[in-house]
């Protein structure tokens, strides 16, 4: 809304009004851009007709997800060829940031305005499940023949809700460990032969600093640094919640331990300090970095920087176990008033026909969901997907309960606190627990246990 | 002869520090706005590389390619023309409801006046993000969300509009109004032949100060507007910096195309644009 | 015709008693539903649990409001945090945004040939609106990427940040106090035209006869200053002062294109903590509350500085006055 400004004028009695001066020629001929653009604009802007139809018997879809990595021009490649394919349904596909999205859509939603279909991921899908946003897709996974056995067990699991299915998993996205090889070699490191243990990483990140390169960008973010703060707790034996899933574990030792480690290196010069949001990548690509944690969406990104030597493996194993978070993204169909059926055909169709892209959309930088599909020749050769997918039974992932976003939305305000030098390990993640202990409580109340 | 020279001096100085801070504010206003086209022009390996390149070592315009149509994921063209429409369609109804309303307020004498004015001036102490989220759902109610209503009607009805008009009205001669009451014009005609015209000057600022605080609104459009095609430049610039994140010569196509229609129509009304901002402090 | 007479100065009394009433029905119409209703239904809202997406909004009295003074609730911290960084942020930029457009404005009120062309020059920026600036100077004060850095490198100026305890790169968007910098300052370049316009018109009001006065008076450039300019522009300062005091402490384009509330959450300002809770997370109730008691705040703020300036107004034209009377008298 924009209220003019709310100042009270104090009068001045007797004031003449000025003679206004204004060029009679700009008013008018700025009256004549705006009456102009007004009309244009009029003209153009179409609304979504309340059939779902326009222009002879073709059905608008719109599609939203967050894919504004390098994975973003893939998906939007495999909906330009099935709107191709499929002459009577037009899908638009729109991105916008992750935090964005999950902002945004319950009210799209409830007002109408929101897409037919949409991403979520399994942390949030439950959430939107309770909220009533989505449609249930039982049968369409039987026309899919999804099987429980098919999938990795927390995958499967997290798109049912209250006892029916609300996704169809289409990817596994893990962290990866990018390394510029180029980089590495002239700090007299084995390109070929990247270190994935503890000790031999700390010696790489001292040989690299004697070479005056930081080598593993520490970021406060929650791309990346989240992810590889949770990797690093559940590596050190820990985990984000208690078994009951009522309160957060992050702030025991294993945690601080964790979150210690990566403030250390901002400390040892093993990072450079104050890094911003994608600047870790950046640097990598720019030779400034040798380590990268990263989602294996990064792949097409360095993947189109020219003259960019570089490789990626699993995770190394800083802690005691092997551990790295993967996400998974699901397609889910929105409940919302105004949708027709056939839209809503159109809306299943096209799930349908990308969940059956896997070989593409692994190009773009995923893991398929299916295990048939990730033992398949296709993607075994796909070289970087296939080494990060090596760590499939080592994946971990965030909880699928309703309304945990916004408590593990306190880890990455502690993680944040800390590496940026604000707070220290132990204190940022303890307060971060107490708020995210009120959350979960809360949230218990708002959603049912 | 020497006080003359002094004086040539003086003034010589006076127009060499008069050069040097034009030179200053321009270098200061302009520099970022050229920055910002010559990033919007460079391959995405270019503009993220550091150290920066200042001009492009091949001119690549792919990002323009990218945004320039009316009917992509991102058409920052319609944003302008929506953000244009909107401050357009709300300027005309502030100018209508204040303006009507402060007439009644200032000219016509009526039981319960008093009480009127007072409460639309106990909101002026009310800060706009009070009324966010019941307006919020009030549009939604109605049906407005991710329409050009929703930007438009709701701070229509702001209390600095017809305090500001009852002020200059108040002030008006009333031999003004005798002159044409006796010519047999009632009290529409006397708004629109006699107040009206005279009200000009302090309806051409609030005109300007309107159209600024709509076009230049941004929290509104972003909660209240969802559709890629229906958002305000704003809000949609919003979006395309959240979809390409460290895709700068994207993101700074988009400020360009924002930008340009922009600084054409401000070249066009500047007179009249910046004679209204100064208006607006004298309460004349 | 009726010279003779002294003409009453009895507003007309013309049309039906309704007439006042149809004037007032349109802007009645908006203001009813858009702002006195959304005013009482806020304060309802606030008394309850009002989760936009559930069903149910149980009545909670004014538990929302306790919660804000509960130092173990959630919202608490998030809210005085936001509050802190509103407070900071408008104690940053007010003195900056009422002095450099002042400053800028005596500079430009001469004639001088590009004067116009100065002036849309200063003024573009806030034509250009707060999304375009912010995107732009996301860009511009990136560490690692922008251009700022770089010439500070270039012309050795950032050797003066370090040794003021800035990191390398200087960390404008991402490390404190540099953010804090970085937003005052994009946000004095994004609206220093606005205000400066405002002083000039302000200034160009100001009698030259006053001036004419104290300078036959002898009075030196800073008391002419002190005695004449400051107090012919109270009115205008007044109106500068609200002005940019509501909007600094409505900031929330600069910080979200900018920072994103970062680094932390230590750029977040109250209203976006207030629209995070209302329509991110869909507690409006909560955020009602919020809203409210920040709009005690800024206004008992405003009262005060409101206060402090009519005080010294009555004696401002008295001087004016004298001044005047001098000029008419003493010029011959």
């Amino acid at each position: 809304m924009s209220q003019p400004v709310p100042a009270p004028a104090r009068p001045r009695p007797g004031a003449q009004p000025r003679s206004s001066g204004l060029s009679r020629r700009g008013f008018l001929a700025g009256l004549g851009a705006v009456g102009l653009g007004a009309t244009v604009a009029a003209c153009s802007s179409g609304s979504p007709s309340p059939s779902g139809t326009s222009r002879g018997g073709v059905v608008d879809l719109t599609f939203w997800n967050g894919f504004t990595g390098g994975d973003g021009p893939v998906m939007q490649d495999l909906v330009d060829r099935f709107n191709a394919e499929h002459d009577g349904v037009d899908v638009t596909m729109t991105t916008m940031e992750w935090a964005d999205f999950h902002a945004k859509l319950p009210a799209a939603l409830t007002s109408g305005q929101g897409p037919h279909i949409a991403i979520q991921h399994l942390d949030s899908l439950p959430t939107s499940a309770a909220r009533g946003l989505l449609l249930p897709l039982d049968d369409l996974a039987a026309d899919l023949a999804l099987t429980a056995d098919d999938f990795i067990r927390p995958v499967w699991d997290a798109g049912i809700y209250a006892g029916a299915r609300y996704g169809i998993p289409l990817d596994v996205h893990p962290l990866g460990f990018f390394c510029n090889t180029a980089v590495m070699a002239g700090a007299g490191l084995d390109p070929a032969d990247p270190p994935m243990d503890r000790a031999s990483y700390e010696a790489a990140l001292d040989a690299l600093l004697a070479n005056g390169v930081a080598g593993h960008w520490m970021s406060p973010h929650t791309f990346t640094g989240g992810q590889t703060l949770q990797s690093l707790i559940w590596q050190f034996g820990g985990d984000l919640l208690d078994a009951d899933g009522a309160t957060a574990a992050w702030a025991r030792d294993e945690g601080v331990e964790a979150l210690s480690w990566m403030v250390d290196a901002v400390h040892r010069g093993w990072s450079a300090r104050d890094v911003g949001q994608d600047a870790d990548i950046i640097a990598l690509q720019n030779g400034q970095a040798a380590f990268n944690w990263n989602g294996i969406w990064s792949i097409n990104t360095l993947d189109g920087i020219s003259g960019l030597e570089w490789d990626v493996r699993r995770l190394p194993r800083i802690g005691s176990v092997d551990a790295a978070w993967a996400g998974s993204h699901n397609f889910v169909l929105t409940k919302q008033k105004g949708t027709t059926d056939d839209q809503l055909e159109a809306a299943r169709t096209f799930v349908n026909w990308v969940s059956q892209q896997s070989a593409a959309w692994a190009v773009g930088g995923q893991v398929p969901a299916r295990r048939s599909a990730r033992e398949s020749a296709e993607f075994q050769a796909l070289a970087p997907q296939a080494a990060i997918a090596e760590q499939a039974d080592d994946l971990r992932f965030p909880p699928s309960i309703p309304g945990i976003g916004d408590a593990i939305g306190e880890l990455y305000t502690a993680l944040n606190e800390a590496v940026l030098l604000v707070k220290e390990p132990r204190e940022a993640l303890a307060d971060a627990a107490a708020r995210a202990d009120q959350v979960l409580a809360d949230n218990r109340d708002r959603y049912g246990a | 002869m020497s006080a003359r020279r002094t004086e040539r001096a003086r003034r010589g100085l006076g127009a060499g520090a008069v050069a040097a801070l034009v030179l200053v504010l321009v270098a200061t206003f302009v520099g970022p706005l050229l920055w910002m086209g010559l990033t919007s022009v460079k391959s995405y390996g270019e503009a993220t590389a550091s150290p920066p390149t200042l001009w492009p070592h091949e001119v690549d315009l792919s990002a323009y390619e990218r945004l320039l149509s009316l009917d992509g994921p991102y058409p920052v063209l319609r944003w302008f023309l929506n953000s244009l429409l909107a401050g357009v369609l709300h300027t005309a109804l502030v100018l209508v409801v204040a303006s009507t309303a402060a007439f009644a307020l200032a000219r016509m004498p009526f039981r319960g006046r008093g009480l009127v004015f007072g409460v639309i001036v106990s909101t002026l102490f009310l800060p706009a993000f009070v009324f966010l989220m019941p307006n919020y759902l009030m549009i939604d109610r109605l049906g407005w969300t991710d329409s050009v209503w929703a930007l438009v009607v709701p701070g229509a009805a702001g209390a600095f509009g017809v305090f500001f008009l009852r002020q200059f009205m108040v002030n008006l001669p009333v031999e003004l109004e005798e002159a044409a009451a006796l010519d047999g014009a009632n009290q529409w005609g006397v708004f629109r032949r006699v107040v009206l015209p005279n009200t000009r000057p302090a309806l051409a600022t609030l005109a300007v100060l309107a159209f600024l605080g709509n076009w230049n609104d941004y929290i509104w459009p972003v909660y209240v507007l969802f559709s890629p095609e229906r958002l305000t430049l704003p809000a949609g610039l919003r979006l395309l910096q959240g979809a390409y994140v460290t895709d700068y010569p994207s993101i700074m196509a988009g400020a360009v195309v924002a930008s340009v229609p922009v600084i054409v129509l401000f070249v066009l009304t500047q007179r009249f644009v910046i004679e209204g901002v100064a208006r607006s402090g004298l309460k004349g | 015709m009726s010279a003779a007479l002294p003409t009453p100065r009895r507003p007309l009394r013309r049309g039906a008693w309704w007439t006042p009433w149809a004037f007032l029905a349109p802007f009645a119409l908006v203001f009813g539903t858009f702002v006195a209703l959304p005013a009482v239904r806020g304060l309802w809202m606030s008394l309850h649990d009002w989760d936009y997406l559930m069903p149910s909004k149980p009545f909670v009295g004014l538990g929302n409001y306790a919660d804000l003074f509960d130092s173990t609730s959630v919202v608490f911290q998030r809210f005085w945090d936001g509050m802190a960084a509103t407070g900071i942020f408008v104690v940053a930029s007010v003195p900056f945004l009422l002095t450099l457009p002042l400053l800028l404005a005596m500079a430009l009120n001469r004639r001088f040939p590009a004067r116009t062309f100065v002036r849309a020059v200063v003024f573009l920026p806030y034509v250009l609106g707060v999304a375009v600036v912010g995107v732009l100077f996301r860009f511009v004060l990136d560490p690692n990427l922008g251009v700022l850095n770089h010439l500070l490198g270039l012309t050795r100026l950032d050797r003066v940040l370090h040794a003021l305890g800035a990191g390398d790169p200087v960390p404008w968007l991402t490390a404190q106090p540099w953010t804090w910098v970085s937003l005052v300052g994009v946000t004095v370049w994004w609206t220093l035209g606005f205000n400066t316009i405002i002083y000039l018109a302000g200034l160009q009001d100001v009698p030259r006869e006053l001036y004419d006065a104290a300078q036959v008076d002898g009075a030196s450039p800073a008391q002419r200053f002190r005695h004449v300019t400051l107090p012919g522009l109270r009115p205008v300062l007044a109106f500068v002062l609200t002005m940019t005091f509501l909007a600094s402490a409505n900031m929330f384009g600069q910080s979200d294109l900018m920072t994103s509330g970062g680094p932390g959450t230590s750029t977040r300002t109250a209203l976006m903590v207030i629209l995070d809770t209302g329509l991110g997370q869909y507690r409006m109730g909560s955020a009602a509350a919020m809203g409210y008691l920040l709009s005690i705040g800024l206004g008992l703020v405003s009262i005060a500085s409101f206060w402090a300036l009519r005080e010294r107004g009555g004696g401002g034209r008295r001087r004016g006055a004298r001044a005047r009377r001098r000029a008419a008298g003493g010029a011959s």
